[in-house]
């Protein structure tokens, strides 16, 4: 079946989904599922619980729609931001019970990661060779806040840069990307 | 801050990922509706992290979709489901359809009414949204009203009393202690109604207060204390008839028996 044109213009979109239109999260799913699994799954680091992570996060998507404000920015930007959130949390919650419960195999997954975390070795599934195009500290920035869900505060720390550098870091690189996926107007 | 300025400092990155605080982002929010412009950064911005998401997209295994979309229920199937055993064969009686007509129709009927709450629910949510944002505004409002009904209240109770023409009118002027202090009494001796206005006296320490004095065959009569910062007519202590003059002078805080007269500030004759 052809999707409904309606869901081409974002408005009438999340008017559907507000509606409570099921093929509405199907052609949402269809279109974004693989861009929202990529952020999940950098996060993660593991594909089972990105799967249940990708799951909670399209449930929301459709129980939340309510809390969604077009005014206050893109769809999109939304989803991300549901969806990044989640599986910080869930990478928190599992780090806090692998902390309780040293003896299991599974948390080589992300101490490893932890330990390792430098970006020398962006081991980002999907990210190909798009931050090729940045300098290093705006890899670094990129690679560490978008991509692996840390917080501008946990960077600045952890790597003893100051938090408006950061911020201006990231600002840059996004800058840089923007250009490179030639989206300047 | 300039509006570059603003911009260049990456608040507005940190703003679309949802990295500032309350605070923050109400600041943000404000120059948004300040600065037009913002909103179109903003918009640039969140196009990036889209296209940077949708270039380092990774499908999902396909099994995922049918998964997905199975947890989610669309319009009307939660009754749907409910609906099915009532199809379910019961051996014919006459006796009993009956009452299976009137369940189903019961069944029905709160599933309808089920459906509607729902909707409501949502509905309600909404409005009580709203309703608590105009409860909150309602309440200024009528916190302004009842701030300025006060104010009104008080000025024309002073008002009454500086054109009461049975009120004698006295303004006690500066003495050479404070030439620019100035103040006035208000004062009806048959009801020893007593008022003192405050045009200009200086400020005083905190250990200190003003003490008004009534001049009765000589002698000063305590009339009460005020504080240098009095913004509008205070009501002071009765005074009956007979008093020559009103004086006040400089005293520790609570007031004394016997005034500090070398501290007089303002004097005046009846």
């Amino acid at each position: 079946m052809p999707a409904n044109p309606d869901y081409k213009d974002p408005e009438l979109l999340v008017a559907h989904l507000k509606n409570r239109d099921k093929a509405a999260i199907a052609y949402l799913y269809d279109h974004y599922s693989a861009a929202i699994n990529g952020i999940i799954l950098r996060i993660v680091k593991n594909e089972s619980i990105a799967e249940e992570v990708l799951q909670d996060a399209f449930l929301k998507f459709w129980n939340k729609i309510d809390t969604y404000d077009s005014k206050k920015g893109r769809l999109f930007t939304w989803m991300m931001n549901i969806s990044r959130n989640l599986a910080i949390d869930k990478l928190r919650s599992r780090e806090i019970k692998n902390d309780l419960r040293t003896d299991e195999v599974e948390n080589t997954v992300y101490n490893v990661n932890a330990e390792n975390h430098s970006h020398q070795q962006i081991d980002d599934i999907g990210v190909g060779k798009l931050l090729d195009t940045l300098r290093e500290e705006e890899k670094l920035v990129v690679d560490m806040i978008y991509f692996k869900g840390y917080t501008h505060t946990e960077l600045a720390e952890e790597k003893n840069i100051p938090l408006g550098t950061v911020k201006t870091r990231l600002r840059m690189a996004l800058m840089n990307l923007r250009n490179y996926l030639g989206n300047e107007e | 801050m300039n509006v570059e300025e603003y911009i260049a400092s990456g608040i507005l990155e940190a703003y679309v990922l949802q990295e500032l605080s309350e605070n923050e982002m109400q600041e943000v929010e404000r120059m948004i509706s300040k600065y037009p412009e913002l909103s179109i950064e903003i918009n640039k911005i969140e196009q990036t992290l889209e296209d940077v998401a949708m270039n380092t997209a990774v499908a999902p295994a396909n099994h995922m979709r049918g998964h997905v979309l199975d947890q989610i229920k669309g319009k009307g199937e939660a009754q749907q489901k409910t609906v099915v055993p009532l199809t379910s064969d019961v051996p014919p009686n006459r006796r009993l359809g009956v009452f299976k007509y009137l369940t189903a129709a019961s069944v029905i009927l709160a599933i309808v009414s089920s459906y509607l709450a729902y909707n409501y629910h949502q509905e309600w949510k909404n409005t009580t949204l709203e309703l608590n944002k105009l409860i909150v505004q309602n309440e200024r409002i009528a916190q302004n009203s009842y701030n300025a009904n006060q104010k009104i209240e008080n000025l024309e109770k002073d008002l009454r009393i500086v054109n009461d023409p049975s009120f004698k009118n006295v303004p006690l002027a500066g003495t050479e202690n404070a030439p620019g202090s100035s103040a006035k009494v208000y004062w009806k001796a048959n009801t020893k109604e007593l008022y003192l206005s405050v045009f200009h006296m200086n400020d005083l320490p905190e250990d200190k207060q003003y003490q008004l004095w009534a001049i009765i065959d000589g002698q000063p009569v305590d009339a009460g204390v005020f504080d240098s910062n009095l913004e509008r007519m205070a009501q002071m202590k009765s005074i009956g008839p007979g008093a020559a003059a009103f004086a006040v002078t400089i005293e520790p805080k609570g007031g004394s028996i016997s005034p500090s007269l070398e501290t007089m500030q303002v004097i005046g004759n009846v």
